[in-house]
């Protein structure tokens, strides 16, 4: 399922600015973008399902548009790449919980010349 | 002494003093298996004996015969203080395990969106260098980003993906967030933060084993170098920055230390089992 979710929501991003009138792209063009680029051979009911699902993620964004909906993600590639760095460097801050955990935090200047006097004494 | 007392004397000395001391003995550090587990069981071992405190004057006032009303009012402050103790730690675990739970699932459904998976680790299209791991009992993954993959020669990056994972079979996040459940339960008059922060120390430090033990020191210190030394984003510097010499220090020591580790792990075993021993099992005993 999480393989189908990535291939649907790529085919949103490339639908992004498809239609400059009216952002989003409708649940038809997503179905026809998998079947004609990707050579997917997906029921439309199926997509539907993963769109409902994105959306229930808040990953994409779905406004009614006439009797059926449109979709549009909410952030671009970049800026939900972006979102999950920064939460990523956030953890390794404060001492609120600790939801991920990273190899390594921020560094003050000593912590780093440590390391690298600890780098130096070994060769 | 009465055992009510005893075991108020133990609650207050292993929430407050103990780990206060433990918390300066930086040497600890150099055993961080044992320390580990004497840490938790302090942790454990004044928890028990806060409620046994409790449980204890209610039994001892209302076993008396005949129980006078300051007994019985004894007896039920005793019992309300015990109750509240508990249900701290229930709510704290409950709020703490939820919110968790969440933040890491939100997170992880995200990444798996837009990483391209490789060599089952998560690679996220980004040019800061970050490596991190998002734990699960439904499915943990370790993510880097692009830029990690390019800075580090492949021993380091053994060094990194090990330290990772290290934290994940250890299942490091459950110790973490008992700590956490712990602080947020009982943030004053213990010492709950130290506790926590030597701690999340400590996972630190037996990650680093794990990875030198595969990869070699030199590569996990030089993949520290490249990731910490890379620029950090604008904020404060914490106390992320005293955890990393922490890991430094002990990265340089390289000498065994069995009997130290030795008699930790037989203190943290004495904490444990003597006040079951020799003042709740007597208790119990006079209870039937």
């Amino acid at each position: 399922m999480g393989e189908l979710e990535q291939a649907v929501l790529e085919a949103l991003w490339d639908l992004e600015g498809s239609d400059p009138e009216r952002p989003g792209a409708s649940g038809r063009a997503v179905h026809e973008r998998l079947h004609g680029h990707d050579g997917r051979d997906l029921a439309y009911t199926t997509v539907m399902t993963v769109l409902d699902r994105l959306a229930r993620k808040d990953v994409v964004v779905r406004e009614r548009d006439g009797r059926a909906f449109r979709y549009a993600p909410r952030l671009t590639r970049a800026a939900m790449t972006a979102e999950l760095m920064h939460e990523a460097l956030e953890g390794t801050r404060d001492d609120r919980e600790q939801a991920l955990v990273s190899f390594v935090g921020e560094a003050s200047e000593e912590d780093l010349a440590a390391l690298r006097r600890a780098l130096a004494d070994l060769s | 002494m009465p055992t009510p007392a005893v075991l108020g004397v133990l609650a207050v000395l292993l929430a407050g003093p103990l780990p206060w001391v433990l918390s300066r003995w930086t040497g600890l550090r150099r055993t961080p298996a044992a320390a580990m587990v004497l840490w938790q069981s302090t942790a454990l071992a004044s928890v028990l004996a806060a409620l046994g405190a409790g449980l204890s004057l209610v039994t001892a006032r209302l076993w008396e015969d005949p129980a006078g009303t300051g007994d019985v009012v004894v007896a039920g402050l005793a019992a309300a203080v015990t109750v509240v103790v508990l249900a701290r730690l229930l709510v704290s675990g409950h709020r703490t395990g939820t919110s968790l739970r969440r933040m890491r699932r939100l997170h992880r459904e995200r990444v798996d969106l837009v990483a391209e998976v490789d060599g089952g680790v998560s690679v996220l299209d980004h040019d800061v260098p970050v490596a991190y791991c998002v734990p699960g009992m439904s499915g943990s993954r370790i993510v880097v980003s692009r830029s990690t993959l390019t800075r580090l020669a492949p021993a380091e990056l053994s060094a990194v993906l090990e330290h990772e994972r290290s934290h994940l079979r250890a299942r490091h996040d459950l110790v973490l967030e008992a700590f956490a459940v712990l602080h947020l339960a009982f943030p004053r008059w213990v010492a709950s933060a130290s506790a926590r922060r030597e701690v999340e120390v400590l996972v630190e430090v037996l990650a680093d084993r794990a990875a030198s033990r595969t990869s070699g020191r030199r590569a996990l210190l030089a993949a520290l170098v490249a990731l910490a030394g890379s620029p950090a984003p604008a904020g404060s510097l914490g106390s992320a920055g005293s955890s990393l010499a922490a890991r430094v220090e002990v990265l340089r020591d390289t000498r065994p230390h069995p009997w130290q580790s030795a008699a930790v792990s037989v203190l943290a075993a004495a904490i444990l089992a003597l006040p079951t021993l020799l003042v709740v099992r007597p208790w119990l005993a006079g209870l039937v």
